[in-house]
């Protein structure tokens, strides 16, 4: 019946004709005109009432249900219009949960969730070296294993070398910063790659040829077109740009110059992992036939090579789970918490329905007695709660918006993906999911209860008037308690990560970071003589450096601790402790020039520091960490000893002094064993250097001075400014930015369960007024029902603590990977969390405890 | 109707038997609502008593399912009215709906007068 058949205006006609017909009769019997007119219309009862039976049963359903919507909407927004500060909390608590559940889910979407902005972004992978023995796996490989899969594995279709960093590359004038990535012709085609300007490099234009970024040709020629046949100069080898990649692709990091390098690597050892590579699947292979395949290649592999290739095998990772996999665990984090936090607020808004649905009783008992049905007293409950989450989910998204970027302002630098975060059409789709879900949440209770109300009894029964439903009572009780637990949880969490904070900062790193300016810097060298120019000119620029007013030292260093640069490995030593063959010793390497621990502040325990006079033609010596000396010598004296590592050259070098232990990559890093080796030495290392100063004034205040006397010894040395405080504190980011926003949603829990302590107290001392004016009239005492008072919103906070304890026990394993010295179930985080939940709900009870105590007996009374 | 004294003889029509005596009262050739009720009523000897919103709700569906059908006319006092007449599908009901009518009273008739005796 979606077609109207007769208008109304037809079925007007037939009334009015019946009832001129009915006149005309009645007349006929002997009335007159007036009177039969008057009795026919009498006789055929209400015509509105016709009217409308007609209209409502020609009418299509679903109009008339939009109809009844309508009507129910704009009933809900009168009631909502009529209880602003009802309306207002409610409105803000949901949009707070709803906001910060959409930005967060708008930084998950963008990172884990939505493919990678490549072509065929469902077949890249990344090629991974797995130990079958050792369980360990870096996402490295060799060039050799490498070179193997290319040529036999079938399920791959395109697989490509790649290797690479901040490089400095030096232009015909100017010097700059640069990621620089060494790939191979297959690159273009596992990303299918087309040029903007120019063309793609063939496998005969090795360190000859280079793609460059559309940004990076804007930004140091003008444009793609300026851009091509230009030189550059990276690592001293002379490079022309044959392309220009549009798109804003930028893989790896953020790859501006992506170099050429043959499909035969130059490095030809199986246990090099020199090598990143990355592959795009046959269009018909999946993840797990490609990894079939590898399987058998690999074991062949350890077969042919039982040496190098001992437990080997080779893994393919989806390069979406490869890019992200890092940040995955703190977003998930995150997105637990957010979710906690929309809980709560869901919590919150249905203890004030419920509260509106008390003082609603009546209207719903009277609407009950004239015979509506459950469905028509929970729908307008429902109906509101729909608006209510409507209205929070606009200003929800509203919130979002900012807070996404102040997320990604704040994000670890490292976030995969950063750039591409932003609100979409998916994450408004689930906004509005979370907000009809929050709708359904907040309401079901009330409507509910308000589908239980009987109607004598209620009307009987006036709640306002001081006798209390139990279940009512309980039902908000538990309401609270539930808040207070969830609240508990996350200031849990908030405490453990802010004492993993707390601990980090005032972390013993091993060396000195305030009034370090640090230098990175890019002195291009290739040949052997250009290392010894490097070397020269090191020395003369920190002996000028040294010079500079407000400089105490300077050294130079490759390997500075939370810095780019570094290596490790492993090592042997002479007449030291013997070695397990299993745990082969092994150490972070460090180049440094004299000078340097006494910059750093690094304690010299014994021995001497490398001098002017351990030059590439003496001998070789090296400075071992307190760790290291235990660990290969035990308690005999070190120096003396000889020492080995495959850092640049095999020579022996003798141990001339220990130093204390220091933590490399961040505060969160153990001490560890580590090996020092002078820079004339090992020249190799010379090119590409930290300069350390520490300075008696703020150190950034002399960059200019510095930047002044680089320039003039070399212009070509490419140069970034930053202080060791910045270094240490950019190492610690993900910390940080964990701790501070779990500590911020667990204020906003705070805060929400506050509220909601307040509101079931003030509520129930509301309800209760007439009740305590009897008793006060009775002589009872204030403090007495100031105390009951108290005591029961204590009772809900503690019942609250309890069950948050449970649950944090439980969750607890879930942040543990997150912690540095900091035990998961740590006492004094769990008191903490328990006394400031404690205190909120004591003082958000306080106000309408004291309300209670100067209820007037007589006005209460009389009030009825 | 205002010619009937208020009374509670009257007995309220039962679901559905409103559209049996619509039919019923249109085999005797078209007629108008006005018209149906009245004869409706005085051929019960003025027990049915028929409302009028009723009336036409029922009129509305009969047409609906096609029983009947309607056009407008011209009374036999020349008054514009709707006359509603019975369709061939309207017969056959009428048929049917007698005979399920008879049986239900017949069955009625013996359970009640079975209790009586």
């Amino acid at each position: 019946m979606f077609k109207r058949k007769r208008s109304t205006q037809d079925f007007d006609e037939e009334m009015r004709a019946h009832l001129a017909l009915e006149a005309d009769e009645l007349k006929s019997e002997g009335l007159s005109d007036e009177e039969a007119r008057r009795r026919a219309r009498v006789a055929f009862g209400n015509t509105q009432t016709a009217h409308e039976r007609f209209y409502l049963n020609s009418r299509p359903e679903w109009l008339a249900w939009l109809d009844n919507l309508g009507r129910d909407l704009k009933y809900a927004l009168r009631q909502l219009a009529r209880h602003p500060g009802f309306t207002l909390t409610a409105t803000l608590t949901l949009a707070l949960g709803i906001g910060a559940n959409t930005a967060i889910f708008t930084v998950i979407q963008s990172v884990l969730l939505a493919p990678l902005p490549y072509a065929n972004p469902g077949r890249l992978t990344l090629l991974e070296t797995h130990w079958t023995d050792s369980g360990h796996t870096a996402p490295r490989m060799t060039g050799p294993d490498a070179v193997d899969v290319r040529t036999q594995a079938k399920g791959l279709q395109a697989v490509s070398l790649f290797a690479g960093g901040n490089e400095g590359v030096q232009l015909r004038d100017h010097a700059t910063y640069t990621e620089v990535t060494w790939v191979d012709e297959n690159f273009a085609r596992v990303f299918n790659l087309w040029p903007i300007a120019g063309r793609l490099f063939g496998d005969a234009e090795s360190h000859r040829a280079a793609l460059v970024s559309e940004k990076f040709a804007r930004d140091n020629f003008g444009g793609a077109q300026a851009a091509l046949g230009q030189m550059l100069h990276i690592e001293s080898e002379t490079i022309q740009i044959v392309g220009v990649v549009g798109g804003g692709f930028d893989y790896p990091g953020k790859t501006d110059v992506w170099e050429a390098i043959s499909l035969k690597p130059d490095s030809t050892s199986r246990t090099a992992f020199n090598y990143r590579a990355v592959a795009l699947l046959a269009a018909d292979t999946s993840f797990k036939q490609a990894q079939a395949e590898l399987d058998g290649l690999s074991q062949r592999l350890q077969t042919l090579y039982p040496a190098d290739n001992r437990a080997k095998i080779i893994e393919v990772v989806p390069l979406a789970d490869a890019l992200t996999g890092s940040a995955r665990p703190t977003l998930l984090l995150l997105w637990g918490t957010v979710g906690i936090i929309l809980l709560i607020a869901c919590v919150n808004v249905t203890h004030l329905q419920l509260v509106r649905a008390m003082e609603r009783q009546r209207e719903i008992a009277i609407a009950k007695a004239l015979g509506a049905g459950r469905w028509q007293v929970m729908r307008p409950v429902m109906i509101e709660s729909l608006l209510l989450a409507a209205m929070g989910g606009v200003a929800g998204v509203l919130l979002a918006v900012p807070a996404v970027r102040i997320l990604v302002a704040m994000a670890p630098r490292d976030l995969p993906r950063a750039a591409e975060i932003q609100l979409n059409v998916w994450v408004l789709a689930f906004t509005v999911g979370i907000a009809a879900l929050t709708a359904l949440a907040a309401s079901i209770f009330p409507a509910l209860r308000a589908a239980r109300v009987e109607a004598a009894e209620a009307l009987k029964h006036d709640a306002s008037r001081g006798v209390t439903r139990r279940g009512a009572a309980r039902l908000r009780d538990s309401l609270v308690i539930a808040e207070v637990a969830a609240t508990f949880v996350l200031a849990i969490g908030a405490g453990l990560l802010l004492r993993t904070m707390a601990r980090l900062m005032a972390q013993d790193l091993g060396y000195q970071a305030r009034q370090l300016l640090v230098v990175d810097t890019d002195n291009p060298a290739h040949t052997d003589d250009d290392y010894r120019r490097v070397l020269q000119q090191n020395e003369i620029m920190l002996a000028e450096l040294r010079a500079i007013p407000g400089v105490e030292r300077a050294a130079g260093v490759m390997g500075l601790p939370t810095g780019p640069y570094g290596s490790n490995g492993y090592y042997t030593t002479r007449g030291g402790l013997p070695i397990d063959p299993a745990h082969q010793p092994w150490a972070i390497f460090t180049v440094a020039s004299p000078g340097y621990f006494e910059t750093m502040q690094i304690p010299m325990m014994r021995g001497r520091d490398f001098s002017s006079a351990d030059t590439y033609f003496n001998p070789f010596v090296a400075i071992v960490s307190e760790s290291l000396a235990k660990q290969s010598f035990g308690d005999v004296d070190p120096i003396g000893k000889q020492i080995q590592c495959g850092l640049d050259s095999d020579k022996w070098m003798t141990v001339i002094g220990v130093v204390g232990d220091l933590r490399q990559d961040s505060p969160a890093d153990k001490p560890g064993p580590a090996l020092y080796m002078p820079m004339p030495q090992h020249p190799v290392f010379a090119n590409q250097i930290h300069i350390v100063l520490r300075t008696r004034v703020a150190p950034l205040s002399i960059m200019n001075a510095v930047r002044a006397r680089i320039v003039h010894i070399n212009p070509l040395i490419a140069m970034k400014f930053t202080t060791m405080d910045a270094m240490v504190s950019d190492s610690i980011t993900v910390q940080r930015f964990r701790a501070v926003l779990i500590s911020l949603f667990a204020a906003a829990g705070l805060l929400l369960a506050m509220l909601g302590v307040y509101g079931t107290t003030a509520y129930s001392v509301a309800q209760r007024t007439v009740e305590i004016g009897i008793r006060m009239a009775f002589g009872a005492d204030r403090s007495i029902i100031l105390g009951a008072i108290l005591r029961h919103a204590a009772a809900l906070a503690c019942s609250g603590i309890v069950v948050g304890l449970a649950l944090s026990l439980l969750l607890v394993r879930l942040v543990a990977a997150m912690l540095v010295d900091v035990h998961p179930i740590d006492p004094l985080s769990m008191s903490a969390a328990a006394v400031l939940l404690l205190l909120t709900a004591l003082a958000a009870s306080s106000a309408p405890a004291w309300k209670a105590t100067h209820v007037n007996p007589i006005e209460a009374l009389r009030a009825e | 109707m205002t010619t009937q004294p208020s009374s509670d003889d009257r007995i309220a029509l039962l679901q559905g038997t409103l559209d049996l005596l619509i039919l019923k009262t249109l085999v005797l050739g078209p007629q108008h609502g006005q018209g149906i009720a009245r004869s409706i009523q005085r051929q019960s000897e003025e027990v049915f008593f028929v409302d009028h919103g009723s009336l036409y709700l029922a009129l509305q569906r009969l047409e609906e399912r096609t029983w009947i059908s309607a056009e407008w006319g011209v009374s036999e006092n020349n008054r514009k009215a709707r006359f509603y007449r019975l369709t061939r599908k309207g017969r056959e009901q009428l048929v049917q709906k007698t005979s399920e009518w008879q049986r239900l009273t017949r069955a009625m008739g013996l359970v009640l007068g079975e209790e009586k005796a």
